[in-house]
């Protein structure tokens, strides 16, 4: 008999599975920054709000490119629904902080897809991952960084508005 | 056309020649690509057997349309349990033609 899911398919049918749950994950992600962003802005804290949209932004993008990776192999990607998108928040201390916990899920995620790629032998879906381990280190560093500024410049008063001033400057060089 | 699996209600096959797979329910067969077989399953798998006994779904029917909306199908509870168990089947008789296919 021939192998005609490979003739279709290029990736592992549960490893396409877990890539459309891995979308979900990328345009919830995409969606809670688009909520820190729109706190940010109601708050006067400006250079905040547009560090989050651009975070919003390249979630998306992420998100875009795990979908296209799919439909491109011959699989079928499925539009995410997003729900349960937190919008209250205390402080922007606690918006950096749970931007991180998101980034380290992510991450995880990231990882357990990369291990189930060895353990079915889909070398081409690990190999398009390799892209995601780095870029989510990046990210990672992005939001200790911005918690490291909290601990030096305080939570309150003019030093939040100085921590806001050097949010665009955040990132890692190399990822500018 | 060989019988990849069969369940208590349907049986899914593959033909080789037409590049594509049929599946035979109790009143008719139909031919799917595999694009389509996979929309099936993803279907199939979003059926939510609980709503079928915790009175969310009191009817205890699904309705499913597959190929394009080219057909439309009524399932009952017991039907659906078969129909999860039966794609299971057929996929996992995929990978394993996928295998010993596969050249070492």
């Amino acid at each position: 008999m021939k192998d005609l899911v490979r003739q279709k398919l290029s990736i592992h049918v549960e490893i396409m599975d877990l890539l459309n749950k891995q979308i979900e994950k990328e345009a919830h992600s995409s969606s809670a920054y688009l909520a820190m962003a729109s706190w940010c802005d109601h708050n006067a804290l400006a250079n905040s709000a547009d560090f989050f949209y651009e975070q919003a932004a390249e979630e998306r993008e992420h998100m875009m490119k795990i979908f296209r990776y799919i439909n491109d192999n011959g699989g079928t990607a499925y539009s995410p629904e997003v729900s349960n998108v937190n919008h209250d928040f205390k402080s922007l201390e606690e918006i950096f902080e749970t931007a991180l916990d998101q980034e380290i899920s992510i991450t995880k995620s990231i990882h357990n897809l990369v291990g189930k790629c060895r353990k079915v032998n889909d070398f081409t879906t690990e190999y398009f991952l390799q892209w995601f381990i780095a870029e989510q280190m990046e990210e990672e560093q992005t939001m200790r960084r911005a918690l490291e500024l909290f601990d030096l410049m305080g939570t309150e008063g003019l030093g939040l508005k100085l921590l806001d001033e050097r949010i665009p400057n955040i990132r890692n060089k190399s990822q500018k | 056309m060989k019988v990849l699996h069969q369940s208590q209600f349907f049986i899914s096959y593959q033909c080789d020649k037409q590049r594509c797979f049929f599946i035979e329910f109790p009143h008719k067969r139909i031919k799917l690509s595999f694009c389509q077989l996979l929309a099936f399953r993803q279907q199939v798998k979003e059926i939510d057997l609980n709503a079928h006994f915790n009175g969310q779904n009191p009817h205890g029917l699904e309705m499913l349309m597959l190929c394009n909306r080219q057909h439309f199908f009524v399932f009952s509870t017991l039907e659906c349990i078969d129909l999860k168990e039966f794609i299971t089947g057929s996929f996992a008789m995929l990978e394993l033609n996928s295998l010993l296919t596969t050249p070492f």
